[in-house]
């Protein structure tokens, strides 16, 4: 109770000053370098320049064409499980303290997670050749 | 408590029945006796509470949730308004494409996140609530894959719910700094007289998030197209229960934490109830289409249940409960008409009491509960928010330009039962009427006047 009064009464909107001058001097420092850039490099533009950045690696025909939807759903699928396994780095920390109960929704954590994996599986999200 | 694991695992149930048999009445079937068993485990739920009066209502989650007395209430109606609607209409989606199971799945998902908003204390659940709606609500737009409206409507939707839960995160996460919580009740510890911006901000922002899932005007822009593109079966879920238990998240959250700071948002709420009013009301006179009408009144529904959330007292939660089922049985019942003729237009409705006078007459007990006409549940429901305001007393110029509107919605409530009466025309029919549909088209129309007649059965409060 007492730090949620302490909380109100320290959020007066001069404590935000620092927040505000922070902000200026971000926007200040990037117009700064990308106009003192500007003026001060010298411009020679020639025609390999002007085209987009491959990693290096000169420029093959167009970027719009047509993808297998299988790509998609596979990479979607591997950031869902990727994604959940991050709630498994928390539990291995707290081990110990959470003690049976934590270990209990851990196992039916795993467990709904398995019924999504055989779901994609069954419903064949993971077969390429069709 | 109960209600939300069994709809989880009646969501995973069906996800299997559909990889399991390509049966679609089959699973239909099982569907219907999943929700059956469902309802019963509300009223199961409902039945404890009652025993366990005096007791502090049961805190679940690391206080996260608190069942009240009303939340499980109004889970238990949510889950009957539900099961209505599989028993209307679950032939109709096993129409909708090949995913039968999953639509279900889908379906009772999004019943996890009513119970989560009918009943939250924190606003993490808020948040994990809304997202459990809506995600289910986004693939359900566009489940008819093959239909070029279906996909803009899940797109248009997609994009602009995700952006207004940003903003509703952004509120949330401003009030956490007001007050340093995500506890609901710990946000009554904002004072009048000093309250900070960030405070405000938060609350303005909870406003609109809030708003635009309502479909509340100026957010409402999405709802037509989306209403208008998706598969008419969830149509009829959107508009109604889905509706419905945000509404009841609005409500828990302006009552229960910034009830007495209503001298900073009642003025804001109260012009959106205006515009939503007049937009929702005025703009459904000029449409072509039945559905696309449809769309418009539910805007202008949540217009009338906005008034519930303005007028802080009790009045308030027994008119958005009697209004939250009344609109929802006569909508839902409505789209099943609907969903039985060829054109959608108001001429496909032409000479339709000639060729299935039935069909006609219960068609014409639901418009006249939409449109608030007594003995039926909208009158009552209108009645009970108005009242409301009234009992509130600061708003009353807002509730005689509520009823210039109400009388505006008749208009385009009866153009529909004028064709079918009084026009000359042959109504084509997608397929037979059978007696099923007539028998639940009948208790469906049953229900509507059993609430305007006794409206007090809904309330347990």
């Amino acid at each position: 109770m007492n730090t949620l009064m302490l909380a109100v009464e320290q959020s007066t909107p001069i404590n935000y000053l620092p927040v505000v001058l922070q902000l200026l001097v971000a926007i200040g420092f990037v117009i700064f370098m990308v106009g003192v850039t500007h003026l001060l490099g010298p411009k020679r533009k020639t025609a390999d320049k002007l085209i987009n950045f491959e990693s290096g690696i000169p420029q093959v025909g167009n970027a719009r064409q047509p993808m297998a939807i299988k790509y998609f759903l596979v990479a979607i699928l591997f950031v869902l499980f990727d994604v959940e396994v991050i709630f498994f780095y928390p539990y291995a920390i707290n081990f110990k303290e959470l003690g049976t109960e934590g270990f209990m929704a851990v196992l039916m954590f795993v467990a709904f997670f398995l019924c999504g994996f055989i779901y994609i599986i069954k419903k064949g999200a993971l077969e390429w050749e069709e | 408590m109960k209600a939300i694991i069994a709809a989880t695992i009646i969501g995973v149930i069906m996800m299997f029945a559909s990889i399991l048999s390509n049966n679609k009445s089959g699973i239909v079937s099982l569907a219907t006796v999943l929700f059956f068993f469902l309802f019963g485990i509300n009223i199961w739920e409902v039945y404890e509470s009652i025993n366990a009066t005096g007791v502090a209502a049961p805190a679940y989650l690391n206080n996260m949730m608190s069942l009240d007395s009303f939340a499980i209430w109004f889970s238990m109606l949510m889950s009957g308004c539900a099961l209505l609607y599989i028993l209307l209409l679950g032939k109709e989606i096993a129409k909708v494409g090949k995913h039968v199971g999953e639509y279900f799945a889908l379906i009772a998902f999004i019943m996890v996140g009513i119970y989560l908003l009918a009943g939250y204390s924190n606003m993490l659940m808020l948040f994990i609530g809304i997202e459990i709606l809506s995600i289910p609500q986004y693939i359900l737009a566009g489940s008819d894959k093959r239909n070029l409206k279906s996909t803009e409507a899940s797109l248009k939707y997609f994009l602009m719910g995700s952006f207004s839960t940003g903003i509703l995160l952004m509120g949330i996460a401003m009030l956490y700094g007001a007050t340093g919580s995500f506890d609901i009740i710990n946000f009554r510890m904002l004072q009048t007289d000093a309250l900070n911006p960030l405070a405000l901000s938060g609350i303005l922002f909870l406003i609109i998030g809030l708003g635009f899932k309502v479909s509340a005007a100026p957010m409402h822009m999405w709802t037509p197209d989306v209403y208008d593109g998706s598969p008419t079966p969830f149509t009829a879920f959107m508009s109604t229960i889905v509706k419905a238990g945000v509404f009841v998240a609005f409500l828990r959250l302006f009552h229960a934490s910034f009830g007495n700071l209503t001298n900073h948002w009642m003025m804001i709420v109260a012009v959106i109830t205006a515009t939503t009013l007049f937009i929702g009301n005025i703009t459904a006179v000029f449409q072509q289409s039945v559905k696309r009408m449809l769309a418009y009144s539910s805007i202008a529904q949540a217009g009338f249940m906005l008034f519930a959330i303005l007028s802080v007292n009790a009045t308030a939660w027994q008119g958005i409960v009697i209004y939250a089922v009344a609109y929802s049985v006569a909508t839902i019942g409505m789209f099943a008409v609907l969903i039985k003729l060829k054109d959608y237009t108001y001429d496909g409705f032409n000479g339709l009491a000639k060729k299935e006078p039935a069909l006609a007459f219960f068609t014409t007990i639901f418009l006249m509960s939409l449109a608030g006409i007594p003995l039926t549940g909208g009158f009552m429901a209108k009645y009970f928010v108005l009242l409301a305001a009234v009992q509130q007393g600061q708003v009353m110029w807002l509730v005689i330009f509520a009823l210039i509107m109400a009388a505006v919605s008749v208009y385009y409530y009866f153009k529909v039962i004028i064709a079918m009466y009084f026009k000359t025309g042959e109504a084509e029919l997608n397929h037979e009427v059978t007696g099923y549909d007539k028998l639940m088209l009948g208790i469906t129309c049953l229900l509507v006047i059993l609430i305007g007649l006794m409206p007090q059965l809904l309330l347990n409060l």
